[in-house]
């Protein structure tokens, strides 16, 4: 055949043009393209939440935050947001990450009252899980192993379930009645709790002589001790103040206080000092948070770190303790030595400690709160009784990694509540896809640049005279027109620009129109072994351009490429990840709603592979 | 300082319009730069940046294509002086300046005024120049005299403060008879004069089509009217535009002409929209019909404009219309025509949508003599409307939105089309080229259109190519032969004439032959 020409390939950056996308390309595509999903550890749906919150149906945020990351009134409050620090609008904007953390909360307290429990994924299997830790780890295994079809027997040591959540951080952080109805409607889907139940080494063996799998997620119990000091009245782990804290047996300190360490117990800690020491009150007493590097590895962020000098905590950075200084077995200073910041890297990840010699320096205090982190207590798992060598018990959760956050643990409880299944039922029953749909609307996202360009309220704090009652949270929530400023600032990262090469006449003006460098004409375009791109070669000129491509780490979604293309090759998609039993069920129940008209019909073809 | 955040759907240029930026040309010389706002807004004055940075496009607004030889003159000087003596004829009949410096802008326009020239409204969001029949006045098919009336529309709505921002431009064509050579049907709004009797006596009027338009999304135009009352034209175009003012998508500007309201929301909701508007303005709509009605004109052939070679007009004069290669002339040419039409014509000259010029109102007698200055100059006598005259846009030469070397292909295909063998078919054959999807010489309704693109190679780069359509008109448009690099071009051509040769039928153009037998035979030959 003549003038067949041979081209280079078209690209696609999914395999697949509307469908279901099952390989790891599609994988990898949407970790890119969504970096606040892929940078969750429990992978929340970001944009689909926020996109749901900016149209008013906090509802079906609140159902979407769920089944992503299990305590979304929780995380809205707590969580460590790793997906701000992966927003997109960190290096294609000047204002910083959308909220995402404050959005989730607005969608629980907009959601006053809690959906139904969410529903099994499979028929009962009569298999039967014993979860030793109450704490967010096994509450999300125990929920997702309820819907797995088994049945579940929570084991916990104290009165109440909850673990860290309740008793680890505070309440004017994290109000008590925002963790119990969440854990409320976990429990309310049939798992059978035992509260005060001390579980040891025998206790462990008889479980897993009971049951067909059992958990351990007990979590971080042992406090990391000082070796400077033993014994000492005055002195006070971080945790146990702050269980003694939220429990109501420290209402007052009297005298000054140190907190040592920088992590989310200290930080907590401190703030938490603040008001048993009534400094907030205008008592003479100081608060002081030391901490060996700078302000930077602090957990704090830095809006936290500014309520922190608002509360009156003296903030000490480049400082470790050498000495406690006591009188009469009591605690009467402290003494740090400045140091600073190696340029090596040390053992774990963070800058090395280098001390200044002769540069001594001494803080009194009544109280030392020493909150420099916690163990998981391996005694109670014995050689014989751990994973390696007993194949129905799990580990999941701090209990394993050490000491993290509740997004971590959430995420690690449904990766041991799949780990379990697979264990019982002999094969991998769920698996994540990514659903690829063509949209073709006319106002495209529905946003424009001035969504992407506002400048958005902060949250609003608690007045500083009503912080001294510490059950009152600091944070009040935004208002409802905050909560749309903040929401509509997503770009909508779930939807994808394409150009489909062999429509693409190279004319330029999507280069022309776009608002920054995300449409570039290429030579060469290179792929990974699963055919993601990992890099390209820019064409200085027209005759060297193979194909014009949006760059999605660089796209911002404002669609002026589409609008601007006269051929119609740039097409808007939307991925979304999906968890399905199987993918023939998924295509059943995708086509069978959309017969029933409850989805919409909008060019959605089940693998109509157009590549 | 924050921006102004309106949230509103719509585009950058909605956003500009409507801080309603006006333009001081003197001042912009003297600063030396235009804004991008600017730049935007000039578009209204006629001004377009082109390609080459710091170079400007002036489009004068001729309505119906006609200038008086004195304007001529005008614009000659002034591109001698401005334009480096460049002039380009457009498909819709106005006439271009390039090369224009920011700094001999204003004086180019104070030029223009003097001969009552303007290229106010040549661009922007508003009533284009009004198109027409090149013989509007001396046809033997027409049923009217459609040029004053296209002189009268430009006046009308050109100048109409309420319609002065538009969704997008508004397109406006007026054809003397059904035949259509003004292009009706792929304009926003194309009128076409009828005749018709009642009770006795002739009626006037015209047909009104409605959403025709070119661009990636081709769209023929639709009937609105079966016949209107000549006399109520103005106000049937003006409810027209004021409709697509209010309806037009104001967000996506690819998606803003009246021909996406036509067929988003169908020629039945747009005609309601209409009357709605005529009632609004206190004007009567008793007299708009819809009904279809026996027209009683002469009957007129397909493509007149090819049959009628040095036509002798309804005025017994002779119209000498002068060949211009890819569609432009030099000022010393155009000059040199504006004196041929005070010597031999009607001391006008005429512009036409095949980028051509034409001279009217010559005595019979003169015609010879006429051509041979016209052969002296450079400028060919034969071949219009025929395989020959072949319409390039301007390309890459000037416009920033072309992807390719429209006039390259041009020289590339005229040795081919004008070989000894094609004679028969010389007037049977209507080949276009544009360099980007929007047409401006409209690819999609011609025996052999070109439309420019990029063809890519194995990860090396790309090259010049086009996709050829065959046998495209008004009413049906062309379809797809393939997508070639731009150098196999012209043996496909030759392909797809030796086969139009051995399979038309008696009289046929590619176009009847290609409705007849479809695309495979021209398909077969060219891929064999």
């Amino acid at each position: 055949m003549k003038y067949q020409y041979q081209k280079a390939p078209n690209q696609w950056e999914l395999s697949l043009f509307t469908g279901l996308g099952t390989t790891a390309l599609d994988a990898k595509t949407l970790a890119k393209d969504v970096p606040c999903q892929a940078a969750c550890p429990a992978q929340t749906d970001v944009p689909a939440y926020i996109d749901a919150i900016a149209k008013g149906d906090h509802a079906k945020a609140y159902r979407i935050n769920l089944e992503d990351n299990v305590f979304p009134s929780v995380l809205g409050r707590v969580c460590t947001r790793p997906c701000e620090t992966a927003c997109r609008h960190n290096w294609t904007n000047v204002s910083g990450p959308v909220h995402i953390c404050h959005l989730k909360r607005a969608g629980a307290d907009h959601t006053p009252v809690l959906p139904p429990p969410l529903s099994p994924w499979f028929v009962p299997t009569q298999k039967r899980v014993a979860i030793v830790g109450g704490g967010p780890t096994g509450l999300t295994a125990a929920r997702e192993l309820v819907r797995y079809g088994h049945r579940v027997t929570l084991l916990e040591k104290e009165n109440h379930l909850g673990g860290m959540m309740v008793d680890g951080i505070p309440r004017f952080r994290l109000p008590l009645d925002q963790v119990e109805r969440e854990i409320d409607l976990i429990i309310s889907s049939g798992i059978e709790v035992k509260l005060g139940q001390n579980v040891d080494a025998a206790a462990i063996r008889r479980l897993k002589d009971e049951y067909d799998a059992v958990l351990v997620a007990t979590g971080t119990v042992k406090p990391k001790a000082l070796d400077l000091a033993q014994g000492v009245s005055g002195l006070l782990p971080g945790l146990d103040f702050m269980r003694r804290y939220n429990q109501g047996q420290i209402e007052h300190l009297e005298g000054d206080v140190v907190v040592i360490g920088g992590g989310f117990t200290a930080v907590d800690c401190a703030r938490a000092c603040a008001r048993a020491a009534r400094r907030i009150l205008g008592s003479d007493h100081n608060v002081t948070i030391t901490y060996r590097r700078t302000e930077h590895h602090m957990a704090a962020d830095l809006e936290e770190l500014d309520e922190i000098r608002f509360e009156q905590i003296e903030v000490r950075t480049l400082a470790t303790p050498l000495k406690v200084n006591t009188q009469d077995g009591a605690v009467v200073s402290v003494t740090f030595q400045r140091n600073k910041l190696s340029d090596k890297l040390g053992s774990d990840g963070k800058p090395a400690i280098e001390a200044i010699a002769g540069s001594t320096f001494d803080l009194p205090c009544t109280h030392l709160v020493v909150a420099i982190g916690q163990d998981a207590d391996w005694s109670i798992l014995p050689e014989d009784l751990r994973p390696e060598a007993s194949p129905t018990v799990f580990t999941a959760g701090e209990f394993q990694t050490g000491s993290s956050d509740v997004i971590h643990c959430v995420a690690d409880g449904k990766d041991a509540a799949d780990r379990i299944d697979a264990f019982l039922t002999g094969q991998k029953r769920r698996t994540h896809h990514v659903t690829v749909d063509l949209v073709e609307s006319r106002t495209q996202t529905g946003r424009t640049r001035d969504h992407d360009l506002q400048r958005t309220p902060a949250m609003p704090l608690l007045d500083l005279g009503a912080r001294v009652d510490s059950t009152n949270e600091v944070a009040l929530g935004h208002t409802d027109a905050a909560i749309q400023s903040h929401a509509t600032r997503c770009y909508l990262c779930n939807y994808k620009f394409e150009i489909d090469q062999d429509k693409c006449i190279h004319c330029d003006w999507c280069i022309d129109v776009a608002p920054r460098a995300c449409i570039k004409r290429t030579s060469r375009i290179f792929r990974d072994a699963d055919g993601a791109p990992t890099d390209a070669i820019e064409a200085t000129s027209a005759e060297k351009a193979t194909f014009i491509y949006i760059d999605s780490n660089e796209c911002i979604r404002c669609g002026k490429c589409q609008r601007a293309c006269p051929t119609g090759a740039i097409s808007m998609r939307k991925m979304e990840r999906v968890a399905c039993a199987s993918e023939v069920s998924l295509h059943d129940l995708v086509a069978g709603a959309r017969a029933e008209g409850k989805l919409p019909q909008n060019g959605w073809t089940p693998l109509r592979a157009k590549m | 300082m924050q921006r102004k955040m309106t949230f509103l759907l719509r585009s950058e240029e909605e956003e500009v319009k409507d801080a309603g930026l006006t333009l001081d040309f003197d001042e912009m010389a003297r600063k030396g730069v235009m804004s991008k706002e600017e730049k935007t807004i000039a578009k209204w004055y006629g001004i377009y940046s082109s390609r080459q940075a710091g170079n400007h496009m002036a489009r004068v607004v001729t309505p119906g294509g006609v200038m008086t030889s004195a304007q001529a003159r005008n614009i000659a000087t002034l591109s001698e002086k401005y334009g480096q003596g460049v002039l380009n004829i457009t498909t819709r009949q106005a006439l271009q300046f390039h090369w224009l410096k920011l700094g001999g802008l204003p004086n180019l326009l104070r030029g223009l005024a003097e001969e009552a020239s303007t290229t106010m409204h040549g661009c922007g969001d508003v009533t284009r120049n009004v198109a027409a029949c090149p013989l509007a006045e001396t046809c033997p098919y027409r049923r009217t005299n459609v040029l004053p009336w296209a002189q009268k529309l430009q006046k009308e709505l050109g100048d109409a403060p309420d319609l002065d921002n538009l969704p997008r431009k508004f397109k406006i064509t007026l054809s003397g008879c059904g035949a259509g050579c003004a292009q009706p049907y792929i304009n926003c709004l194309g009128l076409v004069a009828v005749e018709r009797q009642r009770n006795g006596k002739t009626e006037k009027g015209f047909q009104v089509i409605a959403g025709g338009g070119m661009g990636w999304d081709p769209y023929v135009g639709q009937q609105l009217f079966s016949f209107v009352p000549e006399h109520r034209v103005v106000d049937i175009a003006r409810a027209v535009a004021l409709t697509y003012r209010d309806t037009g998508d104001r967000f996506n500007r690819a998606t803003s002409r009246l021909k996406v309201v036509v067929n988003l929301h169908g020629i039945d909701q747009v005609r309601a929209w209409v009357l709605e508007a005529l009632t609004e303005e206190g004007k009567a709509t008793d007299d708009l019909e819809t009904a279809p009605f026996e027209e009683t004109g002469k009957p007129y052939p397909d493509r007149p404009l090819s049959e009628l070679d040095d036509l002798a007009g309804t005025d017994g004069k002779a119209v000498v219309r002068l060949l211009v290669p890819r569609g432009e002339v030099t000022h010393h040419q155009f000059r040199q025509v504006a004196e041929l039409s005070e010597i031999y014509g009607n001391q006008r000259v005429y512009t036409n949508n095949r980028q051509n010029l034409e001279i009217h109102g010559v005595e019979p007698g003169q015609v010879l003599e006429l051509k041979d200055k016209i052969q002296a100059l450079g400028l060919g006598t034969e071949g219009f409307f025929g395989i020959r005259d072949i319409v390039p846009c301007v390309g890459t030469t000037y416009c920033p939105k072309a992807v390719t070397e429209t006039r390259s292909l041009h020289d590339l295909l005229l040795p081919i089309v004008t070989q000894d063998k094609y004679k028969p078919v010389d007037k049977k054959v209507l080949i276009n080229i544009t360099g980007c999807p929007n047409s401006c010489s409209p690819y999609r309704i011609v025996d052999i259109g070109f439309r420019g693109m990029r063809i890519r190679e194995e990860e090396t780069g790309s090259v010049e190519g086009y996709e050829m359509l065959i046998g495209g008109d008004q009413k049906a448009f062309g379809l797809k032969l393939g997508e070639f690099k731009k150098t196999d071009c012209p043996e496909i051509v030759e392909t797809v004439l030796d086969t139009f040769l051995k399979v038309r039928g008696a009289d046929e153009t590619l176009t009847q032959t290609v409705a007849r037998l479809g695309l495979e035979p021209f398909q077969q030959a060219v891929f064999q």
